[in-house]
């Protein structure tokens, strides 16, 4: 009798996870069970088709018949209400259940609303699936004013998304500067200013306090903490996600800020594991628990869990994550852990080209690239060995910069 | 290493125009050595080494929508 997998979610990380397994053990059962309504899509390009540069058709990435040729069972519309990892089953909504001998949740999180009032009001859009691209894109199409609240990597996509279709858009933010926890005033207002270029206006030291709606249940407009109202027809909202752990809430399986596993993807259950947004990992080059949630990350992350579901302890997850943002006419990209360590580095290297490295011990743990992004991978491998630049971190702002500018007292500690 | 062992180059041409049955590849897919490929073609008219990650015909959604001619 063949093994069986079952993996919960068909994001890039199941999807990845179903295609390893499939690869590696053809005579698997496997099960996908997912609660949206259509197959794997292209998350990162979701955006574009929200802006109105991209039709729906590339954006597709498997097709139902994929699952069919690999011989993959496909649910689609599935919700698992609960996990038995003492009979090593999941139930559904409909009352089915599905036997697994190794389980792989690839579950995810869901946007957060705003804890303010009429916030769940017609016209107030979060951006996680495919069909909430559908929503905004619709929504926005009839729209002349927006407010965006969110001053993070998924809330500037809101602001491309006004900027690509002519809606006037004010940006609430709560700080001074867009990302201020990866970003100082300086890196940020080049930000800022690709944002007015578009019409959308960022406002500092405000927020939401809340919304006001029309007759109709429709958002009409947003009120900040300061007192100020900024009429809108659409509001975009993304101040984070709530991971998806509600779903084991009654299991054994240990949660701290998502569903902890370790280097190979495991929980605490030995045949529960988990990947993608969802985990709180074992960071093998932090040297700490970790989060990430961009799509290479998520990709690996499934890649890793399903050859440890074959064979515990073969692959570790060892990577430096990168997200770039490529809605203005110089591209952006954050990499590693930007926001933390204990220490930093930053400079402007030339017009329009900022770069800022955060340090934890001495070595690089992150970072943020505005305009040239030519110094990606040195950091990156900076990263993966784990090199102390104490004394050098000068260096690091060097516009070419290259590992080789290093003295070799910086060699692998 | 992720360049091919051919000795096709690749570059990239702005489109503006996306046919729905093209592959669309956004740049934070691309393995790095095929990013390193797009930073170095992007906008500028030149070629380099076809990269594995990258097929002719494709689009890269980078800081424009490119296609990858690869010759």
């Amino acid at each position: 009798m063949s093994d069986s997998y079952v993996i919960i979610g068909d994001g890039i990380a199941g999807a990845s996870a179903a295609e390893t397994l499939r690869e590696e053990a053809p005579d698997a059962e496997i099960t996908v069970l997912t609660d949206e309504g259509e197959s794997l899509y292209n998350r990162i390009l979701i955006k574009e088709y929200a802006k109105g540069k991209l039709p729906e058709a590339p954006i597709s990435i498997h097709q139902e018949s994929w699952y069919d040729d690999h011989d993959v069972d496909l649910r689609l519309n599935t919700v698992v209400v609960d996990i038995d990892v003492e009979n090593d089953a999941v139930h559904t909504h409909e009352g089915e259940t599905f036997e697994y001998d190794s389980l792989l949740l690839a579950v995810g999180g869901t946007p957060q609303q705003l804890p303010v009032g009429n916030a769940d009001a017609e016209g107030i859009h979060h951006f996680w699936t495919f069909q909430d691209a559908r929503n905004i894109k619709e929504s926005v199409e009839d729209a002349e004013r927006a407010v965006i609240v969110g001053a993070g990597l998924l809330g500037i996509d809101f602001a491309a998304i006004c900027g690509a279709q002519d809606v006037e858009a004010k940006y609430l933010m709560r700080g001074d500067n867009w990302w201020r926890y990866a970003l100082s005033e300086e890196g940020a207002e080049i930000m800022h200013e690709a944002m007015r270029e578009r019409g959308v206006e960022p406002v500092f030291d405000s927020g939401v306090d809340r919304f006001e709606v029309d007759d109709d249940g429709h958002v009409e407009a947003a009120v900040d903490p300061n007192g100020e109202r900024y009429e809108c027809d659409f509001a975009g909202v993304a101040i984070g996600l709530n991971f998806n752990t509600e779903l084991v809430e009654d299991t054994p399986i240990e949660t701290e800020d998502g569903i902890v596993v370790d280097e190979f993807m495991r929980t605490n259950v030995d045949n529960v594991y988990a990947a993608g947004d969802i985990t709180t990992f074992n960071d093998l080059i932090l040297g700490e628990r970790a989060k990430n949630g961009s799509w290479g990350s998520a990709k690996e992350q499934g890649t890793i869990a399903a050859r440890n579901m074959l064979d515990y302890g073969s692959d570790e997850f060892e990577w430096v994550s990168s997200y770039s943002i490529t809605h203005f006419d110089f591209p952006f990209l954050s990499f590693g852990h930007p926001t933390l360590g204990d220490d930093s580095v930053e400079a402007t290297t030339a017009e329009g080209e900022w770069r800022r490295v955060a340090l934890k011990d001495g070595k690089v743990v992150g970072g943020v690239l505005i305009g040239d992004l030519s110094p990606q991978s040195a950091f990156k491998q900076l990263m993966r060995e784990g090199r102390d630049v104490t004394g050098q971190e000068d260096l690091l702002m060097e516009p070419g910069f290259s590992v080789d500018d290093l003295a070799a007292a910086t060699e692998q500690q | 290493m992720s360049l091919r062992e051919t000795n096709r180059s690749m570059r990239l041409r702005r489109t503006g125009l996306i046919p729905s049955d093209t592959r669309v590849r956004h740049y934070d897919e691309l393995d790095e050595e095929a990013q390193a490929t797009v930073r170095e073609l992007a906008g500028r008219p030149q070629t380099a080494p076809e990269a594995d990650d990258l097929d002719d015909g494709d689009v890269v959604k980078f800081t424009d929508y490119y296609e990858v001619r690869a010759r």
